[in-house]
């Protein structure tokens, strides 16, 4: 049963309650403490390490780990570790904002088609059907091949990639709400469709959406690794994990630390989230749950 | 169930690994070049240097750069190096040529002589703007055939040995195509389909994959040692290392990284070859965009740049600094550091002066920059290493990535206050026409080439070098632009980069490796493959 | 059936023209100008505008759209802007490298993580199941690319057992074989893993209900009840989840084709796109459309054939 709107109880027991659900998933407790150290160290990177990233010094580089460079230097001297810490803002920037963009987006859209019904349902969901059949990774290289790179392009890209599923998901929830009884019985007492949607379907699929956050975040992190990875990504010498892999893969015989430890630190975060999704997926829905 | 499957596909990948390399021909030699694809294989718009290697092997010029040693002219197509002579006030130069030099066959044209014919038609086709991306090297030049086997070249204005030779040598628009084989295919079908005379004879083209070439057994100066060559396309470097350790390449195109150079040096059964010509770096400071209209900031920007730094990217060796626009080890009106200290023309990096230098044009703050760089290695690390530099004095530089060609076309409309520009030229006069003189002047100039600093200052010592035909006195004007171009800091010469291949040991180039214009080892007929 | 399959094919029709036309409102709305941006270097005015007219470009947009569909219904995917060769010889070139990426990757995902899936399933909260639990979830957070670099890293570089790049000559069956198993092996392994995690899932739903209980109960020897069964209702998610995972992983055969030089569709697509050729990359877009939407067919083909019901 999703989680009910203005349940009895009070919402106080009712988190409470979750709160001890979630904690009970061991695996979600590691993805969550992992998701706010990555995030945590990414945010607070100045404190974490006092080497600058950008600090170049050519006649120490592609020199191994050693005890003050413990990742190493890469092609430009730059210390391997602050690198691989400050890329993190970038990756969590792009993997968070454009779920938030994709999830605002989709979601609106298929709240609409799900609750309007009709013509405007066919057009929608059969424009999501479209771009559903189709991998996210390649239409998202096509627009950024166009766009050119950044940030915020990338965020667009990856948002509009997204949303289609996130309407997909949105609509059957809105669908099915649609024939419970407090919605008929709001509907009943004349309520607009307007506020129907607002106070009662919304919060109803709001955990859902959560769920969904968590994972396509995952998703979204790696996907902009790849587009980084491919060089369209942020411009140097901003670091970003995919654009230090691409940078290292020349050297990859003979200074392969190069890649592997950002490309570590995208497992790391990646898997964070998803177990983080996995646990909250189980608390908040729990028909899934085993 | 599952572990059977598992097992079982595990076999068979297993198999397949160790199934043996199955044989091939043996006189094949395989080359992985650093380039995604070919870009043009018409020798006249050959520019990159995928492309000039190929052709290099495919086509032939009147005269050759010795193989190996680009400061030599040896006969080609013509048996001998004529001398000029003056005729009605103007200067020619007669060329025999080879009897018995065949054009390859190609689709429904069928081997020929070569004749003067050709020549002429081919030296046309350099002259000309749609046809070839050389046609400003062949103005002020007629051609003629006065009989089958004899060239004759009429200047307008009268040219050095040193200045005319490599109109006409193995390189550019000097390249000979077989004018039969080139009507027939037309400008769009020479692009992938290279005919000439050389030791190698085009066979296939594979987009993106390979380019392969099959021995000229009618060469003239006998049949190639090798069957063939199989040219790929591997713009990865580790890729083409892997394939080169794996004996799957027998000559790679390396890193210009020592740390690459020194590492591969230490693997069994492979060289690794550090030659010339040095492609030279040079940043170029726009003088008409503010501030760098200013004397004050450009000189600025030469005192906060320091040529160790740069050159430590690359390595000792494998980059070398340069201190004036010609690069002194190659060519001859190039200045040396010890020319250049006593005067202050060097720029010593010293960072406290630079700043005082912005503080006294008004910026002691600094100021920001915007500019492009291509995405290739070469340029991308330049541009990233000068703007960690540069950050320093307080000049805030902001650089986009692009692709190659984007970046080339980008610089040309004046999108980068500061264009580093990688190149190299076969002598002075074409370094200081296409940089530094006024009508090559991007966007405004009457032929806009690749005069990034809109500089207009040292046309006339351009000039009258060109016509100059003593060489010592053509070599002090050649200088004497230079300290100009640096007193006034309108290019701050960074460093030249070697060329670096690497091979397996059973490769023999049949020359020693000094300096070669293709930026290739260069493979001729007495290249081999030892057993 | 007849119908079912006609029916499918029918409904694949309007999803490939919606993509096709996605991709080619996409290409048109790039900043600047597509002939200057493909000329580049040497280009003088003229040269431009001939390219202009060459590609079209004066026509209204309209016009040039039903031109796009007219020359895509003749099968022309028009020339390269950079080197003139035609691009449908160079994709008829690239093509098999891709499809037997991507086919074997798909079978190695399938064969190995639905047994995986099922196998897990059955041996619930025990060691096998929690291993496979941790490298599946592990298997999903990984970037085809780095695994396909930690994969050369150890078998190209370390044991040097497989060749790490290129794509193996085509005339040579074994050569073209042992450059497929690396990054075969890399896509197949990132599939393999969420097959096998949603396969255990499904196979968990499918195991705790009532027919389920009632085999049992009448019964039956366990292991028939899991494959006759189970096994066979849970078949129906499976078939859609490789599905699924089989599209996706098309995506990421374009960065693995990137990482081991493999010179398919992927890598020319990557290449368009730097050297900005957009005809190139407009056109590899619709083959790759086209592929995308064979497999959904096939998906839904196969659905079909496993669930009778689905057909009426």
């Amino acid at each position: 049963m999703p989680l009910a709107a203005g349940a009895a109880g009070g919402a106080r027991s009712e988190l409470g309650r979750l709160w001890g659900t979630f904690v009970r998933n061991r695996a979600a407790v590691v993805g969550l403490a992992l998701a706010v150290l990555v995030t945590g160290f990414s945010a607070a990177a100045p404190l974490v390490t006092p080497i600058d990233p950008l600090e170049q010094s050519s006649r120490s580089r592609l020199q191994p780990p050693d005890g003050t460079h413990l990742l190493g230097r890469d092609t430009f001297g730059r210390d391997v570790l602050a690198r691989v810490i400050y890329a993190g803002r970038v990756s969590l920037l792009v993997g968070v904002c454009s779920v938030l963009l994709g999830g605002v987006l989709g979601s609106g859209l298929g709240l609409v088609a799900g609750y309007s019904g009709g013509k405007l349902e066919n057009v929608i969901m059969r424009g999501v059907d479209v771009l559903m059949a189709f991998p996210s990774l390649l239409l998202g290289l096509t627009v950024l091949a166009v766009l050119g790179p950044g940030v915020f392009k990338m965020i667009l890209a990856i948002g509009i990639m997204l949303s289609p599923a996130f309407a997909r998901v949105m609509h059957s929830s809105a669908l099915a709400l649609q024939k419970r009884e407090f919605v008929e019985a709001a509907r009943a007492v004349g309520a607009g469709p307007r506020r129907i949607l607002g106070l009662h379907i919304l919060p109803n699929v709001f955990g859902e959406a959560v769920v969904l956050g968590s994972l396509w975040t995952a998703s979204a992190i790696r996907v902009e690794a790849n587009l980084s990875f491919i060089g369209l990504g942020v411009s140097p010498p901003t670091p970003t994990w995919g654009n230090m892999i691409r940078d290292g893969t020349p050297h990859l015989l003979n200074a392969p630390w190069l890649s592997v430890f950002p490309g570590l630190a995208i497992l790391v975060t990646v898997l964070a989230f998803n177990l983080l999704g996995d646990g909250l997926r189980d608390v908040l829905d729990p028909r899934l749950r085993e | 169930m599952t572990g059977k499957l598992v097992l079982a596909i595990l076999l068979t990948a297993a198999g397949l690994a160790l199934a043996p390399t199955p044989g091939r021909a043996a006189g094949i030699l395989r080359f992985g070049q650093n380039a995604a694809d070919i870009g043009s294989l018409d020798p006249h718009f050959a520019t990159g240097t995928q492309d000039r290697s190929l052709v290099d092997m495919v086509f032939n010029g009147l005269v050759r750069y010795k193989p190996g040693d680009g400061s030599v002219f040896e006969p080609d197509l013509a048996p001998s190096l004529p001398a000029p002579k003056t005729e009605g006030g103007k200067q020619t130069w007669t060329f025999q040529l080879r009897k018995g030099v065949q054009c390859h066959a190609a689709d429904g044209v069928p081997a020929y002589e070569l004749t003067s014919e050709d020549v002429v038609y081919s030296l046309q086709k350099s002259a000309d703007k749609n046809r070839s991306a050389y046609a400003a090297d062949y103005t002020g030049m007629t051609v003629e055939a006065p009989d089958a086997q004899t060239v004759k070249i009429t200047l307008d204005k009268p040219l050095s040995p040193v200045l005319f030779f490599p109109k006409v040598a193995n390189y550019s628009g000097g390249f000979i195509v077989c004018k039969r084989a080139a009507e027939k295919l037309g400008a769009a079908g020479l692009k992938t389909r290279p005919v000439g005379t050389g030791p190698f004879m085009f066979k296939s083209y594979s987009p993106q994959e390979r380019v392969q070439l099959v021995a000229n057994p009618a060469y003239f100066r006998g049949k190639p040692q090798l069957d063939g060559i199989d040219f790929r396309y591997m713009p990865d470097l580790s890729s083409r290392e892997l394939a080169l350790r794996n004996g799957q390449l027998e000559v790679i195109n390396g890193a210009p990284d020592k740390a690459w150079v020194d590492k591969m040096k230490g693997v069994a059964a492979v060289k690794v070859d550090v030659f010339g010509v040095g492609e030279v770096a040079v940043l170029n400071l726009r003088t008409t965009a503010p501030p760098l209209d200013k004397v004050e900031v450009r000189k600025a920007i030469a005192h906060a740049l320091d040529r160790e730094e740069f050159q430590a990217l690359f390595g000792r060796g494998i980059a070398e600094n340069v201190y004036s626009p010609v690069p002194a080890r190659f060519l001859p009106g190039g200045l040396t550091r010890e020319e250049l200290a006593p005067k202050g023309l060097d720029y010593p990096t010293d960072r406290e002066k630079a700043k005082k230098l912005l503080a006294q044009a008004g910026f002691p703050n600094g100021f920001p920059l915007e500019m492009n760089t291509s995405e290739m290695t070469s340029y991308r690390v330049l541009y990233e290493s000068m703007q960690a530099q540069l950050a320093k004095v307080g000049i805030h530089v902001n650089v986009r990535m692009v692709d190659h060609s984007t970046m080339h076309s980008l610089i040309r409309k004046d999108a980068n206050p500061l264009v580093i520009y990688i190149a190299w030229r076969p002598n002075a006069d074409v370094y200081l026409t296409q940089f530094f003189h006024s009508d090559s002047i991007v966007v405004t100039g009457k032929k806009p080439n690749t005069n990034f600093a809109h500089y207009d200052k040292i046309d006339d010592l351009i000039e009258r070098a060109r016509v100059e035909t003593d060489a010592a006195k053509q070599v002090a004007l050649w200088k004497q632009a230079q300290l100009r171009i640096l007193e006034d800091m309108v290019a701050y010469p960074i460093q030249y980069q070697n060329q670096v291949y690497a091979r397996s040991a059973a490769v023999d180039y049949g020359h020693d490796l000094v300096s070669v214009l293709a930026l290739y080892p260069g493979i001729t007929e007495k290249t081999r493959l030892l057993k | 059936m007849v119908r079912y399959v006609a029916q499918r094919l029918l409904f694949s029709i309007p999803v490939f023209l919606g993509v096709v036309t996605i991709v080619f409102f996409v290409v048109r709305v790039i900043p600047g100008d597509p002939a200057t941006a493909a000329l580049g270097d040497y280009a003088s005015k003229e040269a431009v505008e001939a390219l202009r007219q060459r590609m079209g470009l004066e026509a209204p947009l309209p016009v040039q759209y039903l031109r796009f569909l007219g020359d895509l219904l003749r099968g022309d995917l028009g020339v390269s802007l950079i080197t003139g060769a035609s691009i449908r010889e160079q994709i008829t070139h690239a093509l098999p490298y891709t499809l037997e990426l991507t086919v074997v990757a798909i079978l190695i995902g399938s064969v190995l993580g639905i047994p995986i899936g099922v196998h897990t399933a059955i041996r619930r909260n025990r060691l096998a199941d929690y291993v496979g639990r941790v490298l599946s979830l592990t298997g999903l957070s990984v970037p085809a690319f780095y695994l396909g670099i930690l994969l050369i890293l150890l078998l190209a570089i370390r044991f040097q057992w497989l060749p790490a790049v290129g794509g193996g000559g085509r005339d040579d069956l074994a050569e073209t074989a042992r450059h497929l198993v690396l990054p075969a092996l890399t896509l197949g392994l990132v599939m393999t893993a969420s097959v096998a995690r949603l396969t255990r899932s499904a196979m968990l739903n499918v195991l705790g209900q009532d027919y389920v209980r009632t085999a049992r109960a009448k019964g039956l020897r366990e292991a028939v009840v899991r494959l006759r069964h189970a096994l066979r209702s849970a078949l129906i998610p499976i078939v859609s989840i490789t599905g699924i995972w089989a599209v996706s992983l098309v995506g990421d055969s374009v960065t693995v084709e990137v990482v081991f030089a493999r010179p398919g569709l992927g890598k020319m697509m990557v290449g368009a796109i730097l050297q900005r050729d957009y005809t190139a990359l407009q056109s590899i877009m619709v083959v790759y459309t086209a592929f995308v939407v064979a497999i959904n067919l096939a998906t839904d083909l196969i659905y079909g054939w496993v669930d009778p019901r689905i057909r009426h």
